[in-house]
């Protein structure tokens, strides 16, 4: 049960990436495969939720000698969300026609790395998911076979790598600091470790999850590849591949590193709050949409490094829920950017609604639980940026959407109707999910909780 | 290779209107169409308004009622709607004239439509908003949890947002809509904002409870005062109330609604609702004081001066909420009566008001300058009474509504000494002058311009102006129900004391009528002497427009543009600064890591001996390798040139016991060296000539060095600091495994490790591999196929 949500996916993509995914019929198939591997991952995640933690170690080993695998909380949640991105940027897609061969192979292939580094609780294994998941990304930026989408591809797979890399040299530090590559081993091993090298190792892992999250300063090819790749791509890149950034922060800052977490939240918050204001400020004089929305999720990302800053139980509740709220709004308004009609003009107006937070779309859900980790610790520059990104955020979401379509400069794109059908569900999903919050609010907490940063 | 981010030369802030002379003449021509069957549309939506407005009604009389049901139980939300007094007064509000606008809309929208040459069905939209908007409005009435409140209160925002922009042909109407959407919508996070911090203090949004519990201190005041400036932003106060004005390019019928009576009253229920909170703190008070009495001056004197009808009455808004929100400062049981009287007193007249300057531009071939009209009585004398009506409830006349406005207004200044008193007094008596130049300009006089519009207007134009001013009338006749509606409205915001304010016409010399008569004296004179003032305010009204937050709003819109593009131009747009990017502040991020840590001890050089001199000398090569590789300029010394330094790291691991690894890395230098020399050999021979003949910039000879030593460093500190240091074995998982490989069936750990431990790691990478393939596959095909 624990392996099945994996198992779909990876079985299923090695067929796929034989067959010419330009046909309806394999296209669909993979559609098909998707959504089982979405049921699975769902039962599982019910699971979790009602009875807690499921863990498995590979090959009934002890522990630390074959791989844990344990899914909690946080990692079905942001299982849950990439997982539904790639269905929902699988099918829009599909319905559109698919132009590259192993375009549903390379998604499905990704939805297994993802699940896979969700479900990871070894660190060695959590990168080598890490590595499936990014090479299913560089063969995905590629598609549309342009020498646009080259360059894009060319830049991301060069500066990721970059990035993979110290998370790797970080993987090696652990290793040889804690002798164990088990996240629960490597807790308690770190604790006794001399400081700096333990300190040196976070900074590391700092690094490489901010490179993939694209945050301020580390940002520079994320605009380029957004920008460069097919809107389909980005809604994945932004909404599904970019969750490794906020879980890895999440789960290696406040679960493995807590403390190093606790003596680095300053850095978290600076970074962070520098990435909101730059993110916002860039996107403000920007008339392309995939522009500005590239450089929101450069200020989006930054909510999330403050909130896992801020820490405790609210904080981290915070840093999911803006995580899963900023998934959905940029694959959503990705995936409505190669779109027009008056249909995805209120889709596009949901989803920058959601960006700055005006109810009922689900992103003031995020606002407001930024707003209660700001108070709680009782810090008015945090507030005030906040509310700043919020303000510039108005500015640019709104500018873009009157010249996009009340100027009527968006007047190229797919118009047949059923290819809007999947950006219309995002938008009924994102009003949906801030009209009812409870479920958002419930497993955001829940999924706080299973870190051992929110332990007193 | 690299994709270049377009830029862009336009560095003006988009959809900014600063000169008021662009806004738009608003109404339609007299070419429309032939006037066809009413539109179902609007009939449905004038009858769900009015069944709503009876079924409020009802409920109300039969003592109110309330529901309260779980929202998110792990915030404590509760959709907790209750119909008391306050909600009851703004939800009759926005229903009763709800009927009344969308009555008034049928025919008006479709000549507005005809005239712009845009289809019927162009008003869907229009009236799925107006609905959505006097939803919105019932909620927010009733709405007794902050979070609750608040999205309602966006909701109306959102409303208003496309109503202001329903002209999409207009670039007036984009700035328009974006300025009120702007300003109301950034204002409502400070609403959000106090209530969180509420919140936060309480555990619970629920409003009365926050009530029940609130204790004065800093806390409620920073609160009350945020939730203050969401209210005040949003019932166009000033310094706000820019954005009011600017609102008046959305069709009259939505200048009746929401930028009148409705959602520019949201603001003033927020307060009434939020009042014993606000009342908490004298700060709060008095800031409402100001900011009231400043709004009804400014918007009073500019309403002196405007040409275009509806501009005249968004300015006169501006002034009657400053009434109200002055009210509300001076407090007391006068103050929250008089609020809430008010607002009902000002929704009947201002939306009769609006609808009379609809239906005249309409008559009048769209001419809304009020030099051009006049005379206009002859022609439409039902709706110049009406207006005379509404024009009289505004101004405070008595047998009217608004005289009782007045009358309290002036019993909570009185309270504050004379001061107060007689800035207060004030607002009225601009009232008087300017509505009644409002007025006589329109139908008293000969005509300025011929009339060469349908003439009289439609009944269904008409009769909601009518009956609006027939309200006016009749609740200036027989106050009671207003009365005792208005002081229970009272009580809420007094948190439940009675409010004990009566109302009744005293022919007496009280200090209320004596101020009342001066105000008529002063209003009547300042009428009179109009054009011996009119420099005056005028200056004023220039100073104001060229100086106030109008301008700092454009201004600061086209600063962030500005800002946005000197920024967007420094912006890295080369893979090499693109890495750089990466290594550099991973660096300063490891130095900081290096400050904040104690290092005593941990980067000791231990001594070197003469058997660790094979090691040095390969070290030495490995690193000389590396730094000759910055010189050569042909492509294939330089992949020699890092080969040499690969292969002495494969050496330094042959000498230290890991064969394995050593060979691996010279079989990947191997490869990678024959793999650069084959894909040399396939390029062009001028492609490489041209590259190894580029010239380096300036920049990049200072920056590379750079860039390269301090990743170098803080490489070397990383490495150095987690790897080098030796660790006690005793907790290594690595001899488990070696002691469980046996059980793995392995001859030797390794394989053990592969195959059995981590198997699950090899197969994912050998997944990576597959897919890497077949991404290299698909780039060579769709070359080739090129």
């Amino acid at each position: 049960m624990l392996f099945l949500p994996l198992l779909i996916p990876w079985l299923a993509a090695i067929p796929l990436v034989l067959l010419d995914g330009r046909r309806k019929g394999v296209a669909w198939l993979a559609v098909g495969a998707l959504a089982a591997h979405l049921a699975a991952l769902a039962v599982l995640a019910v699971r979790v939720f009602a009875a807690g933690p499921q863990e498995a170690v590979t090959g009934e080993w002890p522990p630390g000698v074959g791989i844990v695998v344990r899914a909690d909380a946080l990692g079905m949640v942001f299982a849950l969300l990439s997982s539904g991105v790639l269905l929902a940027a699988l099918v829009h897609e599909t319905v559109a026609g698919i132009e590259g061969r192993r375009f549903p192979a390379f998604v499905v292939f990704m939805a297994a790395g993802l699940t896979g580094l969700f479900l990871a609780r070894d660190v060695f294994n959590f990168y080598v998911f890490f590595e499936v998941a990014m090479i299913s990304a560089y063969a995905l930026s590629t598609y549309g076979g342009q020498a646009r989408e080259a360059g894009a591809a060319f830049v991301f797979a060069v500066v990721n790598l970059l990035g993979s890399f110290l998370f790797l040299l970080a993987v090696a530090g652990i290793y040889h600091q804690t002798g164990t590559l088990a996240m629960d081993g490597v807790t308690t091993g770190l604790a006794t470790a001399a400081p700096n090298a333990a300190l040196l190792i976070a900074v590391l892992v700092l690094v490489a999850f901010s490179v993939k999250l694209g945050l301020f300063p580390f940002h520079p090819w994320l605009p380029a590849v957004y920008i460069g790749a097919r809107p389909a791509v980005a809604a994945i890149l932004a909404g599904a591949l970019a969750n490794i950034g906020s879980y890895g922060v999440l789960r290696f800052g406040a679960d493995v590193l807590p403390a190093q977490l606790r003596a680095g939240s300053v850095a978290l918050v600076v970074l962070g709050s520098a990435s909101i204001v730059y993110g916002a400020v860039q996107a403000i004089g920007r008339r392309e949409a995939a522009e500005v929305l590239a450089y929101s999720t450069i200020g989006q990302v930054g909510y999330v490094f403050v909130a896992v800053g801020i820490g405790g139980a609210v904080g981290l509740a915070a840093a999911v829920l803006y995580a899963v709220v900023n998934g959905l709004n940029k694959a959503l308004l990705f995936l409505s950017i190669d779109l027009r009609g008056w249909l995805v003009g209120a889709a596009f107006a949901v989803g920058a609604f959601s960006v700055v937070g005006v109810p009922p779309a689900a992103g003031f859900l995020g606002k407001v639980a930024m707003f209660q980790a700001g108070v709680e610790i009782g810090s008015v520059a945090l507030v005030a940026l906040i509310f700043l990104g919020g303000a510039l955020s108005f500015l640019y979401m709104f500018q873009l959407y009157q010249s996009d379509f009340w100027a009527g400069t968006r007047e190229v794109g797919r118009s047949a109707p059923r290819t809007r059908v999947v950006a219309l569900a995002l938008a009924v999903l994102v009003l949906g999910l801030g009209a009812w919050p409870e479920p958002l609010l419930a497993v955001s907490r829940d999924a706080a909780a299973a870190l051992e940063g929110t332990r007193p | 290779m690299e994709p270049q981010t377009r830029t862009e030369p336009d560095e003006r802030a988009p959809f900014v209107v600063s000169d008021s002379a662009a806004r738009r003449r608003d109404g339609a021509g007299a070419e429309a169409g032939p006037l066809g069957p009413f539109p179902p549309a609007a009939a449905l939506a004038a009858t769900l308004a009015a069944l709503a407005f009876a079924a409020i009604l009802y409920a109300w009389l039969r003592g109110g009622g309330s529901i309260d049901l779980p929202w998110a139980p792990t915030l404590g939300l509760r959709l907790h709607f209750r119909l008391d007094a306050l909600g009851a007064l703004y939800a009759l509000l926005a229903t009763g004239i709800g009927a009344a606008v969308f009555l008034y809309s049928g025919r008006y929208l479709r000549l507005h439509l005809a005239s712009d040459g845009r289809p019927a069905r162009d008003e869907r939209s229009f009236y799925a908003f107006m609905l959505l908007f006097a939803v919105s409005m019932v909620g927010l009435a009733t709405a007794q949890d902050l979070l609750l409140l608040f999205v309602f209160w966006d909701l109306t925002a959102i409303a208003s947002y496309f109503l202001i922009g329903f002209d999409r042909h207009e670039t007036a109407s984009w700035s328009g809509a974006l300025m009120a959407l702007l300003v109301t919508g950034i204002t409502a996070v400070a609403l959000l904002v106090g209530s969180v911090i509420l919140f936060v203090a309480h555990g619970t949004f629920s409003l009365p409870e926050i009530i029940a519990h609130a204790r004065p201190g800093t806390t409620l005041t920073v609160a009350a005062a945020l939730i203050a400036v969401a209210g005040l932003a949003k019932s166009a106060q000033v310094p706000f109330h820019f954005w009011l004005p600017n609102a008046m390019v959305a069709p009259t019928p939505v200048s009746a609604y929401l930028h009148s009576a409705a959602m520019v009253a949201a603001g003033v229920l927020l307060i009434g609702r939020t009042y014993p909170l606000l009342a908490q703190s004298q700060l709060v008070l008095d800031g409402m004081l100001v900011v009231g009495l400043a709004s009804m001056l400014t918007g009073g004197l500019i309403a002196l001066t405007r040409e275009r009808l509806k501009q005249v009455l968004a300015y006169s808004t501006v002034a009657q909420y400053g009434y109200m929100v002055a009210l509300y400062g001076l407090g007391g049981a006068a103050g929250a009566v008089g609020g809430a009287f008010f607002v009902a007193a000002h929704a009947l007249a201002k939306s009769a008001l609006f609808m009379v300057s609809g239906a005249v531009t309409q008559a009048s071939d769209g001419e809304e300058r009020l030099g051009r009209l006049g005379g206009r009585w002859r022609t439409m004398p039902i709706v110049a009474v009406a207006g005379a009506l509404a024009a009289a409830a505004l101004a405070g006349l008595p047998l009217t509504v608004g005289f009782f406005k007045d009358e309290l207004l002036f019993k909570a200044a009185l309270k504050r000494g004379p001061l107060v008193t007689a800035l207060v007094a004030a607002g009225p008596v601009l009232t008087l002058a300017y509505i009644g130049r409002f007025w006589g300009r329109i139908f008293l006089g000969r005509p300025r311009q011929a009339p060469t519009g349908p003439g009289s207007p439609p009944a269904t134009l008409v009769a909601p102006i009518a009956v609006l001013a027939l309200l006016s009338l009749a609740f200036g006749l027989w106050i009671a129900p207003l009365e005792s509606l208005a002081g229970a409205v009272g009580s809420v915001s007094l948190a439940g004391k009675p409010a004990g304010i009566s109302l009744a016409y005293y022919l007496d010399a009280r200090a209320t009528n004596l101020i009342a008569l001066g105000v008529y004296a002063l209003g009547g004179l300042l009428l009179a002497t109009y054009r011996h003032w009119l420099p005056v305010a005028q200056g004023f009204a220039r100073v104001a427009l060229r100086f106030g937050p109008e301008r700092a709003y454009v201004s600061s819109l086209r600063q962030a543009n500005r800002l946005s593009s000197a920024l967007h131009r420094v912006e890295v747009r080369d893979l090499r600064r693109r890495v750089a990017w990466v290594l550099v502040p991973c660096g300063v991020l490891v130095a900081a890591g290096l400050l904040a840590t104690p290092t005593v001890g941990q980067y000791a050089i231990g001594k070197l001996g003469v058997g660790d001199a094979p090691l040095a000398i390969l070290l030495a090569l490995a690193a000389a390798a590396a730094l000759a590789a910055t010189v050569p300029r042909s492509q294939l010394v330089l992949v020699l040139v890092l080969s040499a330094s690969g292969y002495s790291l494969a050496a330094v691991f042959a000498l230290f016991g890991a064969p394995d690894v050593a060979l691996v890395a010279v079989l990947v230098e191997t490869l990678f060296a024959l793999l650069f020399v084959a894909v040399f050999s396939l390029l062009p021979d001028d492609v490489l000539r041209r590259e190894q003949s580029l010239s380096v910039s300036h920049s990049r000879r200072w920056r590379d060095p750079l860039v390269g030593v301090v990743s170098g460093f803080f490489a070397l500190a990383v490495v150095w600091g987690t790897l080098s240091s030796p660790v006690p074995s005793d907790r290594r998982v690595a001899e488990r495994l070696i002691d469980l490989a046996p059980a793995a069936h392995g001859k030797d750990v390794v394989t053990a490790i592969l195959s059995d431990f981590r198997a699950l790691d090899t197969l994912a990478e050998v997944t990576v591999l597959v897919i890497a393939l077949a991404g290299v596959a698909g780039a060579l095909t769709r070359r080739r196929s090129r």
